[in-house]
């Protein structure tokens, strides 16, 4: 290596301390993003909508040629099922119909089941993949908070944790953070059964719900939805599908393997759900370690 | 006008590598192959070897500021990683014969060992914990394939482009 000078040598150090105070600065549990961050997300934003627009695109012609090659067996599969669809269709309707009647006897106007769709288009991945985030083209311009739910058509995707003006950060499921849970609840063949989605098994590419009651009985193959109750995620958004049900490693409770419905390989047109019913940032939250029950502080820690 | 494509041609780079992650994971049966994109600093690494060490390491300063800004959210991590590497690459010059393949191989063994600083650090602050060898199979060996095939298709562009911009710059000279 080349030789160091005594004057060099101690810039090399002071930068080195400065790297590490820097380093260990971001690495806080940050709740926003600092201002000049924020220029710099919007901007490089910006940009990278620009670019994701023909990629998109050109990615897109070359999944439709793909589906186009599966149009005959795809076909075959949905004509048997169209059948069953009309049943339940008009079942359905003859619920919704039952459903809003008894709302309005209980003069229960919203339920966590309602949400505004704010729809979004995936501008860039994170392309190191160390973290699994994607970066989308919405931001609280458009009514993004921290927090909200994204979903793709098929089921819940993951969260937003990071929102700048014209841009917002989502992690996926696939993480391994441990303070990332979603609660969920399976939609067993009595009762309801809740439970935490806490992590990923990268083994089997799996997610893992856990804090399961060990009295309550789940089977595999059974639907895994959000369950609204952590404060900000509407209900009723599917997961997955329970492949595999074991008890955790204390043995107090149960655990559960759940494959995801939503496929996580490109990516690109995404939902926000905005929850129409007031939201709070509870379990889903951002360990603001704000007193929720109060109402003062909830308006804090919603932020 | 050659003057201009270079960082141009940088910038492109910057914003097609999340592109490209959005292939990223690709699933064989029970393996899974991270591909991680990393044309910027093998761009880098190209400006270093044959055009100017001070522009790439600058270079790499910005991009690495943006990247760790824009994706990463840990401020200083690809912004020390990135000038480092092209340091290196300029500072290799002395030992090694610029030939385009030697430069490519130099290039993704550069990128191969950034790539192992970031998984032990990464390691380091809990945000995976993923073993060795699994890093070593499903992310370092798919990464280095395909970054290697990437450089076998465009090398060349690069050493061209920067090659035209040594010419533009010796007949402004004269």
């Amino acid at each position: 290596m080349p030789h160091f000078s005594n004057k060099k040598l101690i810039v090399l150090l002071v930068s080195v301390i400065f790297l590490v105070a820097l380093i260990s600065f971001s690495l806080r549990d940050r709740q926003n993003a600092t201002f000049p961050e924020q220029i710099i997300k919007d901007t490089v934003g910006f940009a990278q909508g620009i670019v994701a627009k023909p990629t998109n695109y050109i990615t897109g012609i070359f999944s439709g040629i793909e589906s186009l090659l599966n149009t005959y067996e795809e076909n075959k599969r949905l004509k048997m099922r169209l059948e069953e669809f009309a049943v339940l269709q008009t079942k359905v309707h003859n619920l919704e119909k039952e459903n809003a009647n008894l709302q309005e006897l209980s003069d229960k106007e919203q339920s966590l089941l309602d949400y505004n769709p704010i729809h979004a288009t995936v501008i860039a991945r994170n392309p190191d993949q160390w973290e699994e985030k994607i970066i989308l083209n919405k931001g609280s311009k458009h009514g993004v908070e921290k927090n909200m739910a994204v979903m793709t058509a098929r089921g819940l995707i993951g969260k937003i944790i990071l929102v700048t003006p014209y841009t917002s950060e989502v992690e996926l499921l696939y993480t391994n953070n441990s303070n990332y849970r979603v609660s969920a609840l399976v939609q067993a063949e009595k009762e309801d059964v809740y439970g935490l989605v806490e992590g990923f098994d990268a083994e089997r590419n799996e997610l893992v719900l856990k804090r399961i009651d060990s009295s309550k009985k789940i089977e595999v193959g059974e639907k895994v939805v959000s369950s609204g109750l952590g404060g900000i995620f509407p209900k009723g958004i599917p997961i997955g599908e329970i492949t595999e049900v074991t008890t955790d490693d204390f043995g107090l409770t149960k655990m559960a393997f759940v494959k995801p419905s939503a496929d996580f390989s490109l990516l690109e047109e995404v939902i926000i759900a905005e929850r129409s019913i007031t939201s709070i940032d509870g379990l889903d939250g951002a360990g603001t370690n704000n007193d929720l029950t109060n109402e003062n502080t909830e308006a804090e820690g919603d932020e | 006008m050659v003057r201009y494509l270079i960082p141009f041609v940088a910038v492109l780079l910057f914003l097609l590598e999340p592109e490209f992650a959005k292939f990223s994971p690709i699933y064989f049966k029970d393996y899974t192959a991270y591909l991680v994109p990393r044309f910027l600093i093998l761009y880098l690494i190209f400006i270093s070897i044959y055009y100017n060490r001070k522009r790439a390491v600058i270079y790499g300063l910005i991009f690495g500021l943006l990247y760790d800004v824009f994706y990463i959210d840990i401020i200083g991590l690809y912004s020390v990683l990135y000038p480092l590497v092209c340091f290196i690459a300029g500072w290799s010059i002395k030992f090694i014969h610029q030939h385009l393949l030697i430069t490519t191989v130099l290039a993704v063994l550069l990128v191969a060992g950034m790539e192992f600083l970031l998984y032990e650090f990464f390691l380091l602050i809990d945000f995976t914990a993923m073993p060795f060898m699994e890093f070593l199979n499903g992310r370092l060996l798919p990464t280095i394939g395909a970054n290697l095939l990437f450089l076998l298709m465009l090398g060349w562009a690069f050493k061209y482009l920067i090659n035209a911009r040594l010419l533009e710059r010796e007949r402004s000279m004269t």
